[in-house]
């Protein structure tokens, strides 16, 4: 099966909107004001989908549909967020089960509005049913076989409150597959042509399996980074995500966050070529910088620190991108490393805004990797040419 | 219950509440009340605040890149670019009451965050300054340049607040 990334970027579009009304649900509900940061589509086997909800409890409403796109649509809180959302209520938890379907049920229904409009046709939904859900059993029953589903992820952000969780949504049917694989030719839509911004000559279907063998290596890659700040500080370490997603650009700054961070960049130079970052909160850059050193530095974050930030990096990025070449066939290198102490958001704003000028979605690998004993955690972002990948994807597929 | 389809199409735009309204990157919005339009990690995009003071219409635009116009990725986002950006964020101004002779502008941004990046802050700004002359808009203040982030809070009094990294912050 061969994914359509302009067909995958209006489904996400729609993801957006379907979040957006949840959001706006849940505003009314609480009267606490939420907006929707991100939202993404993971691209894995079913298998990844599993080993992603693996020991976590989900809260949330499932639908039957018919129609237009037939299958099961599931919109799921992690269940540690739930309370918190709960407490907002003016009925407290008691009001926990109906207003979790009623939310669940104006966002799927938010959500399922905008795919009729894109396919052009009608979309039943049978009442929700609430459900909770121990790890993969929050999927629909077809996506831990065969292909798998597309998980749409939204991170919804409370603006005046320390509030923030992800809500899920799981369409499972043949038609949503037909359609992200550019089978199926939506409708004439408004707003939906060229939704994903690729208009370019290029190819911009990408093999499923490849894609699916890029994310096991955008795992490996965070494996041996974390490996790599093992040597360098002798501190144990550990991958705590390592997602591929497809997500607006746009978005990825509102995902790092406006924190303060302190971290590397580099330049990727090849095919794919690109960028990765890798960013630090400050007090975290701080302690793994000291980790390195051989005396406590004079300033927390001053030039030996930063050295030793851009020493980690080095061997980080090596390792994350060591065996990209061997797979996809090609020729990777990276830039010595520039440093960056910032907002978050504002150090990956530049990158971001490189790769735009030729596409408005884009695959990232976003990994999470912690250190034990002195409790540091990293995020690594790589963000890869998007038209390059899918012709290095293209070439991992041929036999 | 059923979706059927129709030909509306709605658009996504924060919901004006709290008092708050956030404007994404490669976004703009237009706030006529009381509301405090905000953007945050402001590297090397620009923001671009215009007020009609005697309107009482403010706009906010957090643009990422100097020129749509023969851009590859088409223009369905408008706010991506300075031009586009500044040219949608007037007509939407106007829309909302607000006269084009009267908008005076203050802007923000566009550090040179990265060696890697050949300065697409710095041309950003210029770009701004540019298109806003091209109006007939004065700007009237900026914190613009150099190499830190930046977040901006654009209140009901047409003032635009500009918090840097470092936690300084200025009232243009």
């Amino acid at each position: 099966m061969r994914v359509d990334v302009r067909a995958l970027g209006a489904c996400n579009r729609l993801a957006e909107r379907g979040a957006g009304q949840a959001a706006g649900a849940l505003t009314d509900l609480t009267g606490t004001d939420l907006s929707v940061e991100v939202t993404g589509a993971s691209v894995a086997s079913g298998e990844d989908l599993a080993e992603a909800f693996a020991g976590r409890e989900s809260i949330g409403v499932s639908v039957g549909l018919r129609g237009g796109l037939e299958g099961e649509a599931v919109l799921a809180f992690d269940a540690d967020n739930v309370d918190a959302l709960l407490s907002l209520l003016p009925g407290g938890s008691s009001m926990g089960r109906s207003a979790v379907t009623e939310v669940g049920n104006i966002a799927l229904g938010g959500f399922l509005d905008g795919w009729a409009n894109y396919l052009g046709k009608a979309i039943d939904m049978t009442p929700p049913r609430y459900f909770e859900a121990d790890g993969a059993a929050v999927l629909p029953d077809g996506a831990l076989a065969g292909d798998g589903v597309f998980l749409f992820e939204s991170r919804l952000d409370a603006t005046t409150t320390d509030l923030d969780f992800s809500i899920y949504m799981l369409p499972d049917s043949g038609q949503f597959r037909d359609l992200v694989v550019g089978k199926t030719a939506p409708a004439a839509a408004p707003g939906a042509d060229g939704e994903a911004g690729n208009d370019g000559a290029d190819s911009t279907a990408v093999p499923y399996e490849s894609l699916s063998t890029f994310a096991s290596l955008a795992k490996r890659g965070s494996a041996n980074a974390a490996d790599n700040i093992a040597m360098m500080t002798g501190l144990d370490t550990s991958v705590d995500v390592s997602r591929l997603r497809f997500v607006p650009l746009a978005d990825v700054p509102a995902e790092v966050g406006v924190e303060p961070h302190a971290g590397t960049v580099f330049e990727l130079q090849g095919e794919p070529s690109g960028y990765l970052a890798i960013l630090f909160e400050e007090e975290s850059a701080a302690k793994i910088a000291a980790s390195m050193l051989p005396s406590e530095p004079d300033e927390p974050l001053g030039g030996m620190a930063e050295n030793a930030l851009c020493e980690l990096g080095n061997v980080m990025t090596s390792g994350f991108i060591d065996g990209w070449a061997n797979v996809l066939g090609t020729s990777i290198t990276h830039s010595p490393p520039e440093f960056v102490h910032d907002i978050g958001s504002a150090t990956i704003s530049p990158l971001v805004a490189k790769l735009s000028r030729r596409q408005d979605y884009g695959f990232v690998i976003d990994a999470a990797i912690q250190t034990e004993g002195i409790q540091t955690r990293c995020d690594v972002y790589a963000l890869p040419d998007e038209r390059e990948l899918a012709r290095a994807l293209e070439r991992l597929s041929e036999p | 219950m059923s979706h059927p389809p129709s030909s509306r199409e709605r658009t996504h735009s924060p919901a004006p509440d709290a008092g708050r309204i956030k404007v994404g990157v490669s976004d703009l919005s237009v706030a006529t009340g009381g509301e405090t339009l905000t953007t945050s990690g402001l590297g090397s995009c620009v923001a671009v605040a215009l007020v009609d003071r005697s309107a009482g219409v403010r706009g906010l635009l957090h643009a990422m890149l100097p020129n749509g116009t023969g851009s590859d990725t088409g223009i369905e986002r408008p706010g991506k670019y300075v031009d586009t950006g500044i040219e949608t964020l007037i007509a939407e101004l106007e829309d909302a009451g607000a006269s084009a002779g009267r908008l005076e502008a203050r802007v923000a941004g566009g550090a040179e965050m990265l060696d890697l990046t050949d300065a697409v802050g710095p041309r950003n700004v210029a770009r701004a300054e540019q298109c806003l002359d091209a109006a007939g808009i004065p700007v009237v203040e900026r914190a613009v340049g150099d190499g830190v982030g930046r977040t901006v809070r654009f209140r009901a009094d047409g003032r635009l607040v500009v918090r840097a990294a470092d936690g300084f912050e200025r009232t243009l």
